[in-house]
């Protein structure tokens, strides 16, 4: 699937049952946690308010505060990499990979991998890769990719999680989900013993000690970041936060947002290398940092504030669009209204230029945006963007648009347009078969507003 | 970086970038050593599927370790194992470094002991509280942390057993880290 074909992959999810009641589902339920999370803190809103002061200034001094990042997480033994693109970013974990003479590759789930396509390189230079989230370890068996930013099989049953194992790992029949997730543990337990190498992700770079914190439920982060001798954690450049006391506002908002938990269950606080060789834990941390697009949405305040996500998922669950189509029609890796956002953003307009039309621009996403992202707004501007660059594409909405300000500053124009309008309606159709094709068009009144008012006051 | 500083130069002419002034300077904290903060720990830690105890003095510990461990392979954060034998073992007993009584969170700090593996591997982990550990709320155990002199490569927030829901949004516990979860809460008089 692509981006490009969005109408079509929409049309074909609509048609899906299952698909269609798996999501309800998990967004209904998803859309309460949060809910039910965010009302027992008196506070939410002021957290809120909070979390985007700090992500603005964070933004807008991004130069110095990475700096500082750099040189305190360096003075603890970490070492960068600075990578412009997808493409460097997997060549320098590549050749990381090669210079350590490694085999076997841990990752842990990190969108951040998903935008790179890491997996693609990393199997294409030799290794063997595995993910390790149980949720990213099951669409990697099926050779999908995440439909939701948080829980990436979503879309599938556990009867085809059930023949999925049976089919790739020789399980005995079962739709147990206890015991198919035992036997994911027990199989994955073999590949993290047998780990050169574990790639993660990164939730939150603290500034003032040079930390990274990585929060999960499952524990696979903290294996994939304890167990093989390198650790390389990919992050973008927008994950800081100056101070170790911002993480009181964010670690609140995340996992309340996502899943509506109070605290995900492991969160991971690390910094530089372990100081004495006896102690636990890997002998090298790599971190990777990628601009990959991102440093271009600093331009602006309007799309700078895109750079604020906290990828918590809350956005997707709440939008009527992702409710009803799911993540794999908007053929990107980021799906829902903040997909819609950072992907034309990511990788051009051109290649992407109806997603930022796949909104009713409701404005539910903006309502539970843990940092108040205003989404509707980006998507204006990006369609504002898309229009002055297609000048002769959408020449007969140009016209129409145009028509209908002409007539509407008009008032004789108007009762003119409503009368006639009124009278051939019988005999005559409106060609717009674009737009009824997925809508009902009402049929106008006999009598106008205007005229029952004038009958009744 | 430059890349980064030319597109920041670009937005120049939308607002200043005047440093944000830090509005609330961590103040140093100790523990509450107040008997409802143990109280509130328990019960949010046994919300998320915790089991909590309450012990006063050192033989309740032993006998409360005791009865979780009869007969069972142990790992300890003092003298850990081999990875490959740690693998094979059911319990890892460790202490916790501090507690978070709003969310029932236990602190590992890796400067401390071995913890970082004996607390994940095996599919029983008891941790060792002092009650006069027990903090408030995140923001006062954040406050303690960046308060000391240097930070650890390695410290973990445990707030209950492993779980996942990813299968059909079924929760199911002990995925990768333990299945159990045992903290054993020192309340000396």
């Amino acid at each position: 699937m692509n981006t490009e074909t969005f109408s079509e992959n929409a049309k074909a999810a609509l048609q899906d049952v299952q698909l269609r009641g798996a999501l309800r589902n998990a967004t209904t339920l998803f859309g309460k946690r949060r809910s039910a999370a965010a009302a027992s803190l008196s506070n939410w809103e002021e957290l809120r308010s909070e979390a985007r002061a700090i992500k603005d200034d964070v933004l807008l001094h991004l130069d110095r505060y990475l700096e500082e990042f750099v040189e305190n997480a360096e003075r603890r033994g970490a070492k960068f990499h600075w990578a412009r693109d997808a493409a460097e970013a997997n060549d320098i974990i590549c050749q990381l990979t090669r210079e350590r003479g490694a085999r076997n590759v841990v990752k842990s789930k990190s969108m951040t991998t998903e935008e790179i396509h890491l997996n693609t390189a990393l199997e294409r230079a030799g290794l063997q890769v595995v993910e390790t989230d149980l949720g990213e370890y099951i669409i990697q068996l099926a050779h999908e990719t995440p439909s939701h930013i948080i829980a990436p099989a979503i879309h599938k049953t556990k009867r085809q999680v059930a023949e999925l194992f049976t089919a790739e790992l020789g399980m005995a029949p079962t739709d147990d989900v206890v015991k198919l997730t035992s036997i994911a543990r027990a199989t994955l337990r073999e590949r993290f013993a047998a780990a050169d190498i574990g790639i993660s992700g990164v939730n939150f770079g603290i500034v003032e000690t040079g930390t990274i914190v990585i929060v999960e439920n499952e524990g696979n982060i903290r294996l994939t970041t304890s167990l093989p001798r390198t650790h390389i954690a990919v992050m973008g450049i927008e994950k800081l936060l100056p101070r170790f006391a911002d993480l009181d506002v964010f670690l609140k908002l995340l996992p309340r947002s996502a899943t509506g938990q109070a605290s995900s269950t492991y969160q991971s606080f690390i910094t530089g290398t372990k100081r004495k060789a006896s102690d636990e834990g890997p002998d090298e941390l790599h971190i990777v940092l990628l601009d990959n697009g991102r440093s271009r949405m600093l331009a602006h305040p309007v799309t700078r504030q895109s750079l604020a996500c906290v990828r918590c998922g809350a956005c997707l669950n709440a939008c009527p669009v992702y409710q009803q189509i799911g993540g794999h029609a908007y053929g990107t890796v980021y799906p829902g209204p903040i997909g819609s956002v950072i992907t034309p953003q990511l990788l051009g307009i051109e290649k992407t230029a109806q997603l930022p039309y796949a909104s009713s621009l409701c404005g539910a996403c903006r309502e539970v945006c843990p940092v108040k992202i205003d989404i509707p707004r980006l998507l204006l501007h990006l369609r504002s963007e898309i229009s002055s660059k297609q000048p002769s594409g959408r020449r007969a909405e140009r016209f129409a648009f145009k028509l209908w300000a002409l007539v509407m500053t008009r008032p004789w124009l108007y009762r003119l347009a409503a009368v006639t309008g009124r009278l051939f309606q019988r005999w005559f159709k409106p060609p717009l078969r674009a737009w009824t094709n997925g809508r009902d068009l009402r049929p106008l009144d006999r009598e106008s507003f205007r005229e029952q008012w004038r009958r009744t006051r | 970086m430059r890349s980064i500083r030319s597109h920041l130069a670009l937005s120049a002419p939308y607002e200043s970038r005047e440093p944000r002034t830090n509005t609330d300077p961590c103040k140093s904290v100790s523990p509450s050593v107040v008997s409802s903060v143990v109280a509130e720990f328990k019960r949010n830690l046994e919300a998320v599927d915790g089991h909590c105890i309450i012990a006063r003095n050192k033989l309740e510990v032993e006998a409360a370790v005791t009865r979780i461990t009869e007969g069972k392979r142990i790992a300890s954060s003092d003298a850990p194992p081999s990875v490959q034998d740690l693998f094979n073992c059911d319990v890892g007993i460790t202490w916790a470094q501090a507690g978070i009584a709003e969310t029932g969170t236990l602190m590992l700090d890796s400067a401390a002991e071995q913890n970082r593996l004996v607390s994940l591997v095996p599919p029983v982990h008891i941790a060792i509280l002092d009650a006069s550990r027990i903090y408030a709320t995140l923001g006062e155990t954040l406050a303690m942390l960046q308060s000391g002199d240097e930070i650890s490569p390695a410290i973990t927030f445990i707030t209950g057993p492993s779980r996942t829901a990813d299968i059909e949004l079924t929760l199911t516990v002990g995925v990768h880290g333990p299945q159990e979860l045992h903290v054993i809460i020192i309340e000396r008089n």
